[in-house]
């Protein structure tokens, strides 16, 4: 017979546990009861169905998914015994959702969380140059969404430089996978823009782009962010956090770039615009000029009408025109002018000026005034 | 002759610059000299000159759309 201790019992166990366990080929499916979050770190709750339950534990770092009671999951881990209190829980390292309507439902859980916590704000969206120069390109370089990514930018835009950071789109990896092109995106920059895209596909296939870390990371991007998941129904929550939202990737590709034809377009009209511009600005110089010039003849012409008539005054103040119709003009010996009685004594030798040359005279006497 | 090799000089690096612009930049400033143009300023030493320089630009932006193709390279190492 063989003793064991306690301890060396419930060790025993879990070695067998252990030992006998496959974590990740063996999931058990049940439905979640009594779900509680501790201490901000300890995830608990039930699995159960209709003939037993166990009671789970997992670390809330593993925790990538909205879980509440009711919900159908599949859980990934292994059993184990507390030592210290006999009691058989399991511990979990995954969870799966069961069922579309499962994952919907957590989806909307998780979508009105990050809501809540204004990761799709749209007052936070920021605005993409509009003519961009560098951008970084995440997405499968085998993919249809690439390839129509790059013929639409081709046909629209030219110079501009993308690198591509080659992501797996769908499956377990594509998270990491297009977390990890993002980083590096980050380490490569400076970008105009960083573009994430894929091609539509079934609801389990665009998942990746419902995952909250990715969403986050989307959110953080110091890189303006532009996500464009081809689908039918649903937005994935990558695409509310991203800064710009295109519905297809060819969609993507016509957000990101003009058409260089509308840009040749504008260049011209810009141009002719300003030519008209600068016609204005000369026409206004000829047209001030004309009126400068006009102003100044106007002028001249008034000045020599007003010499003219100047003119015909002086002329009529002169003396010959009066010596003309038969007046004489008296003259001292100084040459000074004698108009007076007063200035004529009798004796007083003169010179009188006639039309046509002088005589010399004297004055022999007065006859008191004329008038 | 030295003025002339200067000029010459100056000369192959506008050419080169016509094809190397940087396209928004170059927008940005035509987008200026139009609207300098729309204020109707009435310097119309400042507007030729202006205009000249609007030629160069619209040319060079002009032609950097229609030669220049987009560079797409893939960044494998991510270390």
């Amino acid at each position: 017979m063989q003793i064991l201790s306690v301890t060396q019992f419930v060790t025993y166990l879990n070695e067998t546990f252990k030992a006998i366990w496959d974590p990740n080929g063996v999931a058990i499916e049940g439905e979640v009861g009594s779900f509680k979050v501790s201490q901000g770190q300890w995830v608990n709750f039930e699995l159960k169905d209709e003939g037993a339950l166990v009671a789970c534990f997992m670390v809330l770092g593993k925790l990538h998914l909205p879980i509440e009671d009711g919900m159908r999951v599949r859980i990934f881990g292994y059993p184990r015994i507390y030592p210290k209190f006999g009691k058989l829980s399991f511990n979990v390292d995954r969870i799966e959702l069961v069922g579309e309507g499962a994952i919907r439902k957590a989806l909307a859980a998780l979508r009105a969380k990050l809501e809540a916590e204004g990761l799709f704000d749209p007052s936070r969206k920021r605005e993409l140059p509009r003519f961009p120069s560098r951008i970084a390109l995440i997405a499968s370089r085998e993919s249809a969404a690439y390839g129509d990514f790059i013929r639409i930018v081709n046909e629209r835009w030219g110079g501009l430089e993308i690198d591509l950071y080659h992501a797996v789109v769908q499956g377990d990896k594509a998270v990491d996978s297009v977390m990890s092109g993002l980083a590096a995106a980050h380490r490569h920059g400076p970008y105009d823009a960083v573009v994430i895209t894929r091609g539509g596909g079934s609801f389990d296939e665009l998942m990746p782009f419902n995952d909250e870390r990715l969403v986050r990371a989307i959110y953080a991007s110091k890189i303006p962010t532009m996500v464009a998941i081809g689908h039918e129904r649903d937005v994935s929550l990558a695409e509310e956090a991203a800064d710009i939202r295109g519905s297809t990737p060819t969609d993507c590709a016509r957000r990101l770039v003009p058409d260089k034809r509308d840009v040749l377009y504008e260049i011209s009209q810009l141009h002719s615009g300003m030519m008209d511009s600068l016609e204005d600005l000369v026409e206004g110089y000829r047209r001030t000029m004309q009126r400068a010039q006009d102003g100044a003849t106007r002028w001249i012409e008034a000045f020599r009408l007003r010499v003219d008539s100047l003119i015909r005054l002086i002329a009529s103040f002169n003396p010959t025109a009066v010596l003309k119709r038969g007046f004489a003009i008296v003259l001292d010996k100084n040459g000074d002018l004698v108009s007076s009685t007063k200035a004529a004594k009798p004796g007083l030798p003169v010179s009188i000026r006639l039309r046509d040359g002088e005589v010399d005279a004297r004055i022999e006497g007065s006859q008191g005034t004329l008038i | 002759m030295p003025e002339l090799k200067e000029a010459k000089e100056l000369l192959s690096d506008m050419t080169k610059k016509k094809t190397e612009i940087d396209f928004s930049k170059g927008f940005a400033e035509l987008e200026e000299i139009a609207n300098w143009f729309e204020r109707g300023e009435p310097d119309l030493e400042e507007g030729l000159k202006k205009f000249e320089r609007a030629g160069e630009l619209s040319k060079a932006l002009k032609s950097r759309l229609e030669e220049a193709e987009n560079k797409i390279q893939e960044i494998k190492n991510r270390e």
